[in-house]
């Protein structure tokens, strides 16, 4: 234990006089304040509007009119039988596509980060790509190519083999799993792919050097060292897939299979009108099992020192040579980008030149239209919900990483008690499912002291209080990884706590905080769930601006925004990738 | 010459009156209307609608309109939650009767007498609500490309015909609140017994269910499926864009009326006025009904064939608890 953490290790005192003399030493230290700031702002954004939440759980009124204590949201929402194989169709959905988004992130990572397949950059640049594109299009997209009618895909089977039949049926577990491993995979791979930057290659030569091979090197040694990671991933993927709405919404329903998510639509938010404390009170239920995935992810994550690969004997991470397999390696990215990427955004291109979707035929060649294009170009409207999201995405994900960067720090590295804590806060707000959580932010902001609500700010402390997790995730599987005797060696070079943090530990974490810094643009690029609720009508971001068009029909434009916006998010992530790098430290 | 300047005076007076506006308004309120500036509106009516209306309030009455778009709960969620906690941000929230109602019935509305409303019929004012500016009609409709007119359905009723198995989407009755409102207002067309077994024989045909009308809508225009339960006025909106759809000649059509009401905590009050007044004008009427709306002016109608045919019949209005147990009955004749 270093100095410092000895100091900040408070113990239960004895006597007053020597809980003075240890209070004292704890806040002598500059590193107590920075605890006591990020706890004292991580547990104001979390528990305010988790409070309200609760309250509403628990009363039998709406927002802003006096009730009664009830437990009638509990019993109605729990005591019914119907409720718990929803349960069980909501976790063989999670686990399946946040296992197969795994394999799909853990595929693309290995080969664009540790290998040397060609246009493995490419590769690694277009991976982010999806995350910008809201769900539901991806969905769409899907629908569009794999629906048992005339999905493109189905119908190029029985064009060329003459099949009766086209072989897919979107409308299914399967379906529904694949669509939402699609979505989830980008999370992942920006997960992992920090993780493997920052992982010394030294040990897997060790194991060549000692007789692995290849395929041994990655099971007993790359595997393991990223195992952090991909739990990290796993946990975040879980619990999206699990409170996720659009993806079932969209092909579930036709699919007739229930998941607890379009129960909580039906009976609480879909319901006429809205039950919010009945919404509050399942929103409560998925947080439990929420945090319980964050417990589990803690206990396998307990030994940190396991994972320590990046120390100070140095170490520069270097691709493995695959041979002639490097070919086939870039083909099997390849053909992973071709679903991720390429299906999707080919979909959204043919839909942003049709003047209404129909599956291409001779005539469609005709009836080409740029009018969907004109429509950004020219209105006003969508100029200024591009200038909004962008400084929400700008300026949310900077927060965000800053305050995700001290939380990880002080959850990882230090002793201090009550430290586990700031991980159990970040998450609670990101485990409601969106729309019962922004229900809590309009509860707890519309009446607050400072006149923020009907103002950006309140957008901005809805995505950091929300997306916080992510950033945290992302900064912390990188942490873990770097060995404490960096920073020990700054202390013991007579660094106070701000500069090896900003000399030692910040670049060190830079994979992990510009992974993090990615995913948070690109979602808050698209966010609507939370924005909808809180966004004043004269301020409109893009989210809304997309959900808005998508209700009324206007797939056209949407789309046509949808691939404005991935060119703007590409040349972010090229920028953001630019300086996570470690050779440009 | 007293006779040439008394033809004069006669040919300028009703050049005058020819050329006035079908809108007009008082002086005072539209310089008071500017005085506030811009109107805040919460609504569900479709954002490129809305628009062409924003735009004459814009030209007539010179002041800016922010329009916050959602769905009909999504608009009195939004309201009713603001006026409680004593926030209020809205002018005028214009959505479908039942939530309106909800709202009125909790003081969020003033009381304002529009001078446009005297030229709706008395049938279509509302007590409470004042006039039903437009009629939300729902069909059946059906790709043209897909089924020719003459194996089209001719009734509801044909629906549950063997021809049409598996050939039909639908919003969720158990989902979609105007979907349960419409399935549970079917013996208004049919009678009760006949309702209830075309409600079971419907579900019997497993219809596509998707989440609301939009979606059944594009999945008939895209070819996916044939046939849909939706809104008549897709049959214009995408027709514009080239899709090849028709609606069957019901006859009678169910559908859910469209109120605007000014806020009792209004912070542009008098743009809200001036926004009402506009907005119930014979011009906007007219626009709106261009714009594919079936609006309650006579005579007036959207460019849809036979749009004069439809009799429209008005849904139900259900209560919470109502329409809890209506998409718990139809949860098991549905989805079961």
């Amino acid at each position: 234990m270093s100095a410092d953490e000895r100091a900040l290790t408070v113990a239960p005192s004895t006597t007053t006089a020597w809980s003075r003399t240890r209070l004292g030493a704890f806040l002598s230290q500059p590193l107590s304040w920075v605890f006591i700031s990020v706890v004292g702002i991580v547990g104001f954004l979390s528990l305010y509007p988790t409070f309200f939440l609760f309250y509403g759980s628990l009363t039998d009124a709406p927002l802003g009119v006096p009730g009664h204590f009830t437990l009638g949201n509990y019993i109605r929402a729990y005591s019914d039988p119907e409720a718990y194989p929803l349960l069980l169709n909501s976790f063989i959905f999670g686990l399946g596509a946040s296992g197969l988004s795994l394999v799909f992130a853990l595929t693309l990572a290995w080969i664009t980060i540790r290998t040397n397949a060609p246009f493995r950059r490419i590769f690694e640049l277009t991976a982010i790509v999806p995350n910008i594109l809201p769900p539901i299009l991806v969905s769409i997209s899907w629908v569009m190519l794999l629906n048992p009618s005339n999905g493109l895909i189905n119908g190029l089977f029985v064009k060329l083999l003459g099949m009766e039949k086209g072989p897919f049926n979107i409308y299914s577990m399967p379906g529904l799993i694949f669509v939402e491993s699609l979505i989830l995979t980008p999370l992942a791979f920006l997960i992992v792919a920090a993780a493997l930057k920052s992982m010394d290659p030294s040990l897997e030569e060790s194991a060549k050097t000692l007789g692995s091979n290849e395929f041994g090197v990655m099971r007993r040694v790359t595997f393991p060292l990223i195992r952090p990671a991909i739990l990290a991933a796993g946990t975040l993927n879980f619990v999206r897939a699990v409170e996720s709405f659009d993806t079932p919404a969209i092909i579930a329903l036709p699919a007739r299979i229930e998941v607890f998510t379009t129960k909580i639509w039906r009976e609480a938010l879909g319901s006429f009108p809205t039950n919010h404390n009945l919404a509050a009170t399942y929103g409560v239920g998925i947080l439990v099992i929420a945090l319980i995935f964050v417990y589990l992810y803690r206990h396998f994550t307990s030994q940190v020192e396991n994972f320590s690969t990046v120390t100070g004997k140095g170490f520069r991470p270097h691709q493995i040579d695959l041979g002639r397999w490097r070919f086939a390696a870039s083909g099997l990215a390849l053909l992973l980008l071709v679903l991720l990427v390429l299906l999707p955004l080919l979909v959204l291109l043919l839909v942003a030149v049709l003047p209404y979707y129909h599956v291409p035929t001779w005539r469609t060649w005709h009836n080409l239209t740029l009018d969907h294009f004109r429509y950004v170009w020219t209105t006003p409207r969508v100029h200024r919900a591009f200038a909004n999201s962008l400084f929400l995405a700008l300026a949310g994900a900077s927060v965000c990483m800053i305050l995700a960067s001290l939380a990880s720090y002080i959850t990882v590295r230090t002793k201090i008690v009550g430290r586990s804590l700031i991980d159990g806060l970040v998450f609670i707000p990101w485990a409601f499912p969106g729309t019962a959580m922004a229900l809590g932010l309009l509860w707890a902001y519309v009446d607050f002291p400072i006149p923020i609500y009907g103002t950006i700010w309140i957008i901005l402390i809805a995505y950091v209080t929300r997306f916080l997790p992510y950033g945290l995730r992302a900064v912390s599987s990188t942490i873990i990884q770097v060995h404490k005797e960096l920073e020990e060696a700054s202390v013991v070079c007579g660094a106070g706590f701000l500069a090896t943090f900003r000399r030692v530990l910040i670049p060190m974490m830079r994979p992990g905080v510009m992974a993090g810094w990615i995913i948070l643009v690109t979602i808050f690029l698209r966010e609507f769930s939370a924005t909808l609720f809180l966004y004043s009508p004269g301020a409109e971001p893009l989210g809304p601006l997309l959900y808005f068009l998508y209700l009324d029909g206007m797939r056209g434009r949407v789309a046509a925004i949808g691939l404005v916006i991935s060119v703007i998010s590409i040349i972010l992530i090229a920028f953001a990738q630019r300086y996570s790098r470690w050779e440009t430290n | 010459m007293l006779r040439k300047a008394q033809l004069a005076f006669a040919f300028f007076t009703a050049a005058i009156f020819s050329a006035a506006p079908l809108y007009s308004q008082s002086p005072s309120l539209i310089a008071a209307a500017k005085k506030d500036g811009k109107v805040v509106v919460y609504g569900s009516l479709e954002s490129d609608v809305a628009d062409t209306a924003f735009k004459g309030v814009k030209n007539k009455i010179g002041i800016d309109v922010d329009y916050w778009r959602a769905s009909a709960t999504k608009v009195m969620d939004r309201a009713l939650s603001e006026f409680r906690a004593g926030k209020p941000v809205v002018d005028i929230v214009l959505t479908n009767d039942n939530p309106m109602q909800i709202m009125y019935k909790e003081g969020l509305f003033a009381k304002y007498e529009s001078p446009s409303a005297k030229d709706f019929t008395k049938e279509s004012i509302d007590p409470n609500l004042g006039p039903r500016y437009r009629n939300v009609i729902i069909g059946v409709v059906y790709n043209k490309d897909i089924i020719k007119a003459a194996d089209a359905p001719k009734s509801l009723e044909d629906l549950v015909k063997p021809q049409y198995r598996g050939k039909l989407v639908m919003p969720d009755p158990t989902q979609h609140t105007t979907t349960t409102q419409w399935v549970a207002s079917l013996d208004k067309l049919m009678g009760k017994e006949k309702a209830a077994k075309f409600i079971r024989d419907l579900a019997a045909q497993k219809p596509i269910l998707v989440e609301s009308l939009l979606p059944a809508a594009e999945r008939v225009a895209t070819g996916e499926t044939p046939i849909a339960i939706t809104y008549v006025k897709y049959v214009y909106i995408y027709g514009q864009r080239g899709a090849p759809l028709d609606y069957v000649r019901l006859g009678k059509f169910m559908g859910d009326g469209h109120y605007l009401d000014l806020s009792a905590k209004a912070p542009h009050p008098d743009a809200g006025k001036a926004f009402i007044d506009y907005f119930l004008s014979a011009d906007n009427m007219k626009t709106l009904a261009k714009a594919g709306e079936f609006v309650n002016r006579k005579g007036i109608y959207p460019p849809i064939p036979d749009a004069d045919k439809i009799q429209f019949v008005e849904m139900y209005d259900l209560d919470s608890k109502a329409f809890a147990e209506k998409k718990k009955e139809y949860q098991q004749i549905f989805l079961h």
